[in-house]
């Protein structure tokens, strides 16, 4: 007997969960946020993770066409993950449960890559076998989650919708009273960042904690007339200039930059985007040149690149060489191929003094 | 802001601007807000910001040019809040170190 895991990216997986990304999400961030790194690994690397350490026997991960581009290659290597690019997710996972059923495999997880959650999953999977339906469904605080553990020869008889759909219905579903996440929302990004950094779940920053609270990973430039109060994140090939204060279970994401005298606040700044000078960012996610204001709830689209810019095509060589040092990742070829990069061209006037606002 | 001109070369200028129909500000309308509110001070007066979109407040925010400008959530509230710190001030004896005394006397006192 053996158990399979599907983890499926940038797509529903039933229509009535409720979770698909806000109008707001989508206008915020063009790829999925379960893609993006936080606190310096994706959540799709973090699920997967969890379902390989929990001995599954293989994990398939479906990647809808449009979050293709958004997929980056694991900091670490899995055995026995495969990461397909699939126009319909759903006829996948079906296709994928029959796979399972007629290879051996019995029962299958089947979750959202923006849903992660630290229970054990395989008492999950006892408490399914033991209720002999054909899925089982996990709720959190009566909540529903995209997260259901599938008897594979079952799940021949019925279409996945119905299935997944009818698991509340016609059996036991199973509570989870340990951590949860889903990030379907900035806000969501902010408070994963803040449990993690806070220890109020399992997850860990990348990198090493450099002093109490303080999370530093590689390639990391901090000015010594920078503050950074803890607990905080800097990811990697990141730069901290001088008079800068990053506080508050603050986070810099990969090949950032904070420029001088600018305060880094109760917010995210996600990879590879510039902050300016003499700013106050405060309880907000920032990517590129957008904004998030989480107590305003409003998303400033920045045109001045002298405060807010993405530095992608700055930025390659830098992630280049920092990708080479880590461990081999594994890709699958159609994601190599079409997984490009967008290229925003960097502007020429970036410089200290460019601000035109007086401090 | 040349719209504003004959307005901010008043004596002690008392002005409001009602934001309510700015969709979108930048780098470009802080300065002239801040270019407003220099010349008011000035001519000893003030520049006080009504019915700002959330928008707009967060970008000043970050900007860090929210402290500078009292915020109303209406114009109205806006000009009474000029009216109350106009008020007529209260005659009052003056201090006792005013008037009429010197280093010398002061030296004395103490």
């Amino acid at each position: 007997m053996g158990i399979g895991a599907i983890v499926v990216v940038g797509a529903e997986l039933e229509t009535t969960a409720g979770s698909a990304p806000q109008a707001s999400t989508q206008q915020f961030a063009s790829e999925p946020l379960e893609c993006i790194d936080i606190l310096g690994r994706s959540m799709l690397e973090r699920t997967v993770e969890r379902f390989v350490r929990s001995g599954t026997d293989n994990v398939a991960v479906f990647v809808s066409q449009e979050a293709s581009h958004a997929v980056q290659p694991f900091s670490v290597r899995f055995e026995n993950v495969e990461i397909h690019l699939v126009s319909d997710v759903r006829t996948a996972v079906t296709q994928k449960l029959y796979e399972y059923g007629s290879g051996g495999l019995d029962h299958a997880f089947v979750g959202s890559a923006a849903l992660y959650t630290e229970t054990d999953l395989l008492d999950l999977f006892y408490f399914h076998r033991e209720a002999r339906q054909a899925a089982t469904r996990a709720y959190d605080f009566q909540l529903p989650l995209n997260l259901w553990v599938v008897d594979c020869e079952k799940a021949q008889d019925a279409t996945l919708d119905k299935l997944l759909r009818g698991a509340p219905n016609s059996g036991v579903s199973y509570i989870i009273r340990d951590y949860v996440s889903r990030t379907t929302h900035p806000r969501d990004v902010r408070r994963f960042v803040s449990d993690v950094l806070r220890g109020r779940c399992g997850a860990r920053p990348s990198g090493a904690e450099a002093k109490p609270g303080i999370w530093i990973d590689q390639g990391v430039e901090i000015h010594r007339r920078a503050r950074i109060v803890a607990p905080a994140y800097i990811g990697r090939g990141s730069k901290v200039m001088e008079d800068t204060l990053i506080t508050r279970c603050s986070s810099m994401e990969a090949s950032c930059s904070v420029e001088y005298g600018t305060v880094i606040e109760d917010s995210s700044v996600l990879a590879q985007t510039q902050v300016g000078i003499w700013l106050d960012v405060r309880h907000a996610v920032g990517s590129g040149n957008k904004l998030f204001n989480l107590e305003r709830n409003v998303i400033l689209e920045i045109s001045d690149p002298s405060i807010m810019r993405s530095t992608r095509s700055a930025r390659q060589e830098t992630r280049k060489i920092l990708e080479d040092s880590r461990e081999p990742q594994y890709v699958d070829a159609c994601l190599r191929t079409q997984g490009k990069e967008k290229t925003t061209p960097a502007p020429e006037s970036w410089q200290f003094g460019a601000n035109p606002i007086r401090g | 802001m040349d719209e504003l001109r004959p307005l901010l070369e008043e004596h002690r200028p008392r002005i409001v601007l009602d934001c309510s129909q700015v969709r979108h500000m930048d780098s470009a309308g802080i300065e002239i807000l801040l270019d407003c509110m220099s010349e008011t001070m000035k001519r000893d007066g003030d520049l006080k910001l009504a019915r700002v979109s959330p928008a707009s407040a967060a970008i000043m925010e970050l900007m860090r040019v929210d402290r500078l400008f009292e915020v109303f959530d209406s114009a109205e509230e806006a000009t009474k809040s000029f009216q109350a710190a106009s008020l007529p001030e209260v005659p009052q004896s003056p201090p006792w170190y005013s008037t009429g005394f010197g280093l010398d006397d002061l030296k004395t006192v103490n």
